[in-house]
C-alpha cells in the first residue's frame, strides 16, 4: 500500500521532464511528480471509461501502467473508444489500442495483458501500488476488492449506464493532507463525518504574505469493502430530511444494479421493486423515485457514452493522481453522476 | 451492431439524425478544445469547424493529447484534425486564425452554426464570441479551467445570463509606491523587475507610464516620495544609455545605482520606515563578475552573490542582442535571458527588503502569468460541455427543454475546496442581468453599408440617419467599440466632418449608439449596438439600418464616478502574444468566485457609463 508520507525516493526529474510536465508541476510540485513516476498502476478494462483513464494518467507521467482487457473489438466500441479505428474491429482490444497508447507518452512504462479480472490472482496483483477496475460486473468487483483488501492496495471502480455513471473507492485507510487558508473559525481535530476524522492541524504563515495564515490538515479516511458497502449502505443519520429528499434517483438505481445487474436486463419489474427496497435501506422516501428515471436507467443500462466516460474518467484519474502525488483529499467513497442535471454528489456509504 | 448503436439508444433515431445534421463551431484546439473535439466526434456531430491561432508548444503535451513531440511548432487546428481522423465520422474543417479577425471570420460566417463551443484561454476572445452569439442569437457553451478548477456555462441569448452578466476577475494591480518604494512580497519585486526595470532598460519607449499625468495614482500623498520616484525614473535614462552604448564594463555601475544608491536615498525618507523594516543595500564587494557562466538549477534559490553574478552575465547577453533586435527586447517568459534578468533583479531587490527570494521556475510563473493546467480537469469540463449541448439542442427526448433557465451550469466544487460532498455544483441558469451592458441593457442590430458609402458618408450624415431612423430628438453619442474610442457626444463634435472610412470603421466594426439627451422627464432611449457589415459595390451609395424598436426608459440614477485609479497603477497584466492566458494572478478561488458573484447585486451604474467603463477596463488589460 502507498504510505501517506512524502516519498520522492531520491529520484530526481530530468530537465526535459520538468519542461514537459511544467503546467502540472506548477500545480502539485516536483516531489509529487517524482512520486507519480515511481507508481505502478493496474487498469482492468479498456472500454470507454478505461480509455479516458488511460489517456489521463499516461499523460500525467505515471511510472508504470498495466492495461488488462480480454475483449475483442466490436463495431459498437468505435462509437466511444478513441484509440480504436475501423480496422480494429475483430482484433483483441489490447492489441488494437497498444500503438496509440504507447505514442501518448513514451516516458511511461506500459504493459498490456489479454486477461479478464476473473483470472487475476494475488500473485499478479501484488506487483501494483494501485488498482483501477472499469465496467465490471458485481462478482468481478467483489473478487477484485477481496484481493486488494488482502494485499492492502487501493482500489477504484467505475462504470456507466448511458448518461449515468458511478465511482466506488476503497483506499482501506488513507491519511490525506490538504492545505487551506484559515477562516475565522480555525479547524480542530476530531471526527468530521462517518468515514473521516481530522487527526492533525498545523498552522503556518504564508511566505509571501504574513497576513495570511494557512492550515495543513491531516485527515484520516476510512473505507468499507464493496460487499459490506452494498449490504449496509445508508444515509440515515448522515443527511438531514431535506437533503434526503433531494438525493438523486441515480443513487438507489446504481446500488441496486450493483447488487444484481442480471435482474436489470431480465426482469425490470423485480428490479424496480429492489430499487424501492434500496430506498428504504438508504433512508430515502420511495416517493422521490420517478418512473421516468427508472425506465431511462433500464433503457440505458450498460451503454458506453463518450462524454460521460470523459467525466467519470477525468474525476477518477484526478483522484488517482491526487493520492499518488499526495495532493488534496481523496474521494470517500461513492460518487454518482447524472448527465442530465450534471449532479455529482459524493456519498459516504 | 453498428458504431452509433449506443448514441441512437440514448437520443432516439430521429434525434440521432438531427445531430448528424448539426453544424458546430469549436473555438480553440488547446486543452479543452482537444478534449471537446474528441467528444463531439464520438457523439457523431455532423460537422465540426475548429479555429485556433496557436502553434504547439512542449508544455502543451502534458494535456493536449492529440499532439506529439514531433508536432511542436505546427498549428494546433490542422494537427488536431489530422490526429482524430482514425476515429472520426464527422466532417471537420480546421482554421488557423484569430476568432476576433472579422475579415477571416465575418458575422455571416458565424451564422452557419447551430451551436458554438468556447474552449478559449483568454478573456478578450471569450467576450468577443459572447457578443457575436448575442448578435446572431446562437447558443454558446462557455467553459474554462485553471489547475483543478473548472466550469461550464451554457448561454442562451436573450434567455439566460451571458458571459458578461457577471463581473470577471481583472488583473491584480499594485499602487506605484508599493512597487517602487515599499515592496513587502516577492510579487512586488517581480513586477518592479519586469514592468519597470526591464522595460525601462531594454524596451524603453514601451513603458506607457506617464509620470506627468496630474491624475496619477501614486498610492501615496507624500510629496517627497513622489519627487524621489520621478527623479529615479529620470536617472534610469542614464542606465539605459549604458545598455544602448554596449558598455558592458559599466554593468557594475547599474547594480550600484539600483541596489545601493537608490536604496540609500530611500532610507533618507524616514516616514517610510517608521512602521516597516528598513531595507539593507547590497554589499559593494559582492559586485563581482563570476569567472565563468555556469548553468544553475532553475528550481533552486541561489545565494545573493550568485544572483548578482547572474545579473551581470545575463545583462551582457542582452546587451549583445540589443543591436540585432533594434534596441528593443520585450519580456517573454520563454526567452531565457529576459526571464533570468527579471529573476536576478527581483531576487536582489527581495534580499534588500528582507523578502524571501524565489526560484527562476517560480518567478517564471508569476512574471509570465502561467496558469497551471492538467488533462483531467480539461477532460471533465469538455465532457460536461458536450453532454450539455444535447439539452441545449433539445436532443434528449425524455428530458425536453421547456425553459432555457432549466439548464444547468457546473463548476468543480470539491477540487476548488468549496464542498466535501459534491464533486460538482450545478446551479440552474439565471435570466440575463438587466444591467448587463452586453446583453440585457442594449438593443442589437446589423447595419449594412456599401463600400462606396463608407468612403463618402460623413459622421454627421451618419448620425443624422441614425437620429431620424430611430426617432432621436436630441443629442446622441456614438462609441466605436472595436477601436475603443468615442466618435461623438454632446460636447465632442470634432470628428463630424470625417468620413466613415476615415474614422477607420470597417466590415466587422461594432458601434454603440446611446441617448445623450438631457430631458426634463428623465427618460432615455435604451442604448443600441450595431455590427457593421460592408457590402455592395464601390459605385452604389447605400446604407440599410435594421428595424429596431428602441424603447424609452427611465434614466438610471446617476452614480458616483468610479473611473479613477486603474490606468495609473503598475499592473502585472500583459498579454503574452496570445500564447497562454490573460495574465491574471489567480487566487485560489478564481473560477468559483465568479460564480459566487453570480448572486451578488453589483450596481454598475447606467448602461452607457458601464460600457464606457468596460472600454477603459479593456485598455488596462491589454497594456
Ligand atoms: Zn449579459
Amino acid at each position: 500500500m502507498l504510505d501517506s508520507g512524502a516519498n520522492t525516493g531520491g529520484n530526481l526529474l530530468s530537465a526535459d521532464e520538468i519542461a514537459l510536465y511544467d503546467r502540472q508541476i506548477r500545480l502539485w510540485g516536483l516531489a509529487a511528480q517524482a512520486n507519480m513516476r515511481s507508481a505502478k498502476v493496474l487498469l482492468a478494462g479498456c472500454g470507454a471509461i478505461g480509455t479516458e483513464i488511460t489517456k489521463n494518467i499516461v499523460l500525467s507521467g505515471i511510472g508504470h501502467l498495466c492495461i488488462c482487457d480480454g475483449h475483442v473489438v466490436t463495431e459498437e466500441d468505435l462509437g466511444s473508444q478513441f484509440f480504436l479505428a475501423r480496422d480494429s474491429v475483430g482484433l483483441k482490444r489490447i492489441a488494437a489500442v497498444r500503438e496509440r497508447v504507447v505514442e501518448l507518452n513514451p516516458r511511461v512504462a506500459l504493459s498490456f495483458e489479454d486477461i479478464f479480472v476473473d483470472t487475476m490472482d494475488e500473485e499478479f496483483l501484488a506487483k501494483f501500488d494501485l488498482v483501477i477496475g472499469t465496467e465490471l460486473g458485481e462478482q468481478q468487483i467483489s473478487h477484485l476488492n477481496k484481493l486488494t483488501r488482502k494485499l492492502n492496495i487501493p482500489l477504484y471502480v467505475a462504470g456507466s449506464n448511458g448518461l449515468f455513471g458511478y465511482i466506488f473507492v476503497d483506499l482501506i485507510q488513507f491519511d490525506g493532507t490538504n492545505e487551506k487558508l484559515q477562516s475565522a473559525k480555525p479547524t480542530v481535530t476530531g471526527s468530521v463525518s462517518a468515514n473521516r476524522e481530522i487527526i492533525k492541524v498545523e498552522v503556518h504563515t504564508d511566505d509571501d504574505d504574513d497576513k495570511k495564515t494557512f492550515e495543513t490538515i491531516m485527515t484520516r479516511n476510512k473505507y468499507r469493502p464493496f460487499d459490506e458497502m452494498l449490504l449496509n449502505a445508508t444515509l440515515k443519520g448522515q443527511l438531514k430530511r431535506r437533503q434526503l429528499k433531494r438525493v438523486s434517483n441515480v443513487l438507489p438505481l446504481t446500488l441496486t444494479q450493483l447488487q444484481n445487474s442480471k435482474l436489470l436486463h431480465e426482469n425490470a419489474e423485480k428490479f424496480t421493486e429492489n430499487v424501492r427496497t434500496m430506498c428504504d435501506q438508504l433512508g430515502i422516501d420511495q416517493g422521490t423515485l420517478s418512473q421516468e428515471y427508472i425506465s431511462q436507467f433500464i433503457n440505458q443500462a450498460g451503454l458506453e457514452f463518450a462524454p460521460v466516460a470523459a467525466v467519470i474518467g477525468g474525476v477518477l484519474a484526478q483522484d488517482v493522481v491526487n493520492i499518488l502525488g499526495k495532493r488534496q483529499l481523496p474521494l470517500n467513497n461513492f460518487i454518482i453522476f447524472d448527465g442530465i442535471t450534471l449532479d455529482m454528489p459524493i456519498f459516504e456509504l | 451492431m453498428p458504431r452509433e448503436t449506443n448514441i441512437v439508444k440514448i437520443l432516439g433515431q430521429k434525434n440521432y439524425e438531427k445531430i448528424r445534421n448539426t453544424k458546430c463551431l469549436l473555438v480553440g484546439a488547446g486543452g479543452i478544445g482537444s478534449e471537446l473535439l474528441k467528444d463531439l466526434i464520438l457523439m457523431d456531430f455532423g460537422e465540426i469547424h475548429i479555429v485556433d491561432l496557436d502553434t504547439i508548444d512542449l508544455s502543451n503535451l502534458n494535456r493536449q493529447f492529440l499532439f506529439r513531440q514531433r508536432d511542436i511548432k505546427k498549428p494546433k487546428s490542422t494537427t488536431a484534425v489530422n490526429a482524430v481522423k482514425h476515429f472520426s465520422n464527422s466532417k471537420i474543417v480546421p482554421y488557423q486564425g484569430n476568432i476576433m479577425d472579422s475579415t477571416q471570420f465575418p458575422l455571416h460566417w458565424f451564422e452557419q452554426f447551430d451551436i458554438i463551443f468556447n474552449a478559449l484561454d483568454n478573456l478578450a476572445a471569450r467576450r468577443y464570441v459572447n457578443k457575436i452569439s448575442q448578435f446572431i442569437l446562437t447558443p454558446l457553451l462557455e467553459s474554462g479551467t485553471a489547475g483543478f478548477d473548472g466550469y461550464i456555462q451554457p448561454i442562451i441569448p436573450g434567455k439566460t445570463e451571458c458571459f458578461d452578466c457577471t463581473k470577471k476577475e481583472t488583473p491584480k494591480t499594485f499602487p506605484v509606491c508599493t512597487i517602487r518604494s515599499t515592496p513587502s512580497q516577492p510579487i512586488h519585486c517581480i513586477v518592479w523587475a519586469k514592468n519597470f526595470l526591464f522595460s525601462q532598460l531594454f524596451a524603453a519607449e514601451n513603458t506607457g507610464d506617464n509620470m506627468d499625468d496630474p491624475n496619477k495614482d501614486w498610492g501615496t500623498t507624500d510629496p517627497e516620495e513622489i519627487k524621489r520616484i520621478k527623479q529615479e525614473t529620470n536617472e534610469l535614462q542614464e542606465l539605459q544609455n549604458i545598455i544602448t552604448a554596449k558598455q558592458k564594463e559599466r554593468i557594475p555601475a547599474i547594480l550600484k545605482k539600483l541596489f545601493i544608491q537608490d536604496i540609500e536615498k530611500l532610507l533618507l525618507l524616514g516616514n517610510l520606515w517608521k512602521t516597516r523594516d528598513k531595507p539593507v543595500p547590497i554589499n559593494a564587494l559582492d559586485i563581482v563578475k563570476s569567472p565563468e557562466d555556469e548553468k544553475l538549477d532553475l528550481n533552486n534559490i541561489w545565494p545573493i552573490q550568485q544572483q548578482i553574478q547572474n545579473f551581470i552575465n545575463v545583462t551582457e547577453k542582452l546587451i549583445d542582442r540589443m543591436p540585432k533586435e533594434n534596441n528593443f527586447i520585450e519580456f517573454d517568459k520563454d526567452d531565457e535571458d529576459t526571464l533570468e534578468f527579471v529573476a536576478a533583479a527581483s531576487n536582489i531587490r527581495s534580499q534588500i527588503f528582507n523578502i524571501p527570494m524565489k526560484s527562476v521556475f517560480d518567478i517564471k510563473q508569476i512574471a509570465g502569468n502561467i496558469i497551471p493546467a492538467i488533462a483531467t480537469t480539461n477532460a471533465l469540463v469538455a465532457g460536461l460541455s458536450s453532454i450539455t449541448s444535447l439539452r441545449i439542442l433539445n436532443l434528449l427526448k425524455y428530458a425536453p427543454l421547456k425553459d432555457a433557465k432549466d439548464l444547468n451550469m457546473a463548476f468543480t466544487a470539491k477540487s476548488s475546496n468549496m464542498s466535501q460532498n459534491r464533486y460538482l455544483s450545478n446551479p440552474k441558469l439565471a435570466p440575463p442581468n438587466c444591467k448587463c451592458p452586453v446583453c440585457a441593457a442594449v438593443v442589437r442590430g446589423v447595419l449594412h453599408v456599401s463600400k462606396k458609402s463608407l468612403e463618402t458618408f460623413t459622421l454627421q450624415k451618419f448620425v443624422e440617419c441614425l437620429q431620424s431612423q430611430y426617432e432621436y430628438e436630441e443629442d446622441i453619442s456614438l462609441l466605436d467599440m472595436t477601436g475603443q474610442r468615442l466618435l461623438v457626444d454632446f460636447d465632442f463634435d470634432d470628428l463630424l466632418q470625417k468620413t466613415l472610412s476615415e474614422l477607420k470603421l470597417h466590415d466587422g466594426s461594432v458601434i454603440l449608439l446611446s441617448d445623450d439627451s438631457d430631458r426634463d422627464d428623465g427618460m432615455l432611449k435604451k442604448p443600441a449596438e450595431f455590427y457593421i457589415v460592408v457590402s455592395g459595390s464601390l459605385n452604389e451609395e447605400k446604407m440599410e439600418l435594421p428595424k429596431l424598436n428602441i424603447p424609452l426608459l427611465p434614466a438610471p440614477p446617476s452614480t458616483t464616478d468610479t473611473e479613477e485609479t486603474s490606468e495609473n497603477v503598475d499592473t502585472v497584466a500583459t498579454t503574452e502574444g496570445g500564447q497562454e492566458d490573460v495574465i491574471t494572478i489567480l487566487d485560489d478561488t478564481d473560477t468559483t468566485s465568479s460564480k459566487k458573484r453570480h448572486f451578488s447585486d453589483d450596481d454598475e451604474g447606467p448602461p452607457t457609463k458601464a460600457v464606457k467603463q468596460a472600454i477603459d477596463d479593456d485598455i488596462i488589460e491589454l497594456n
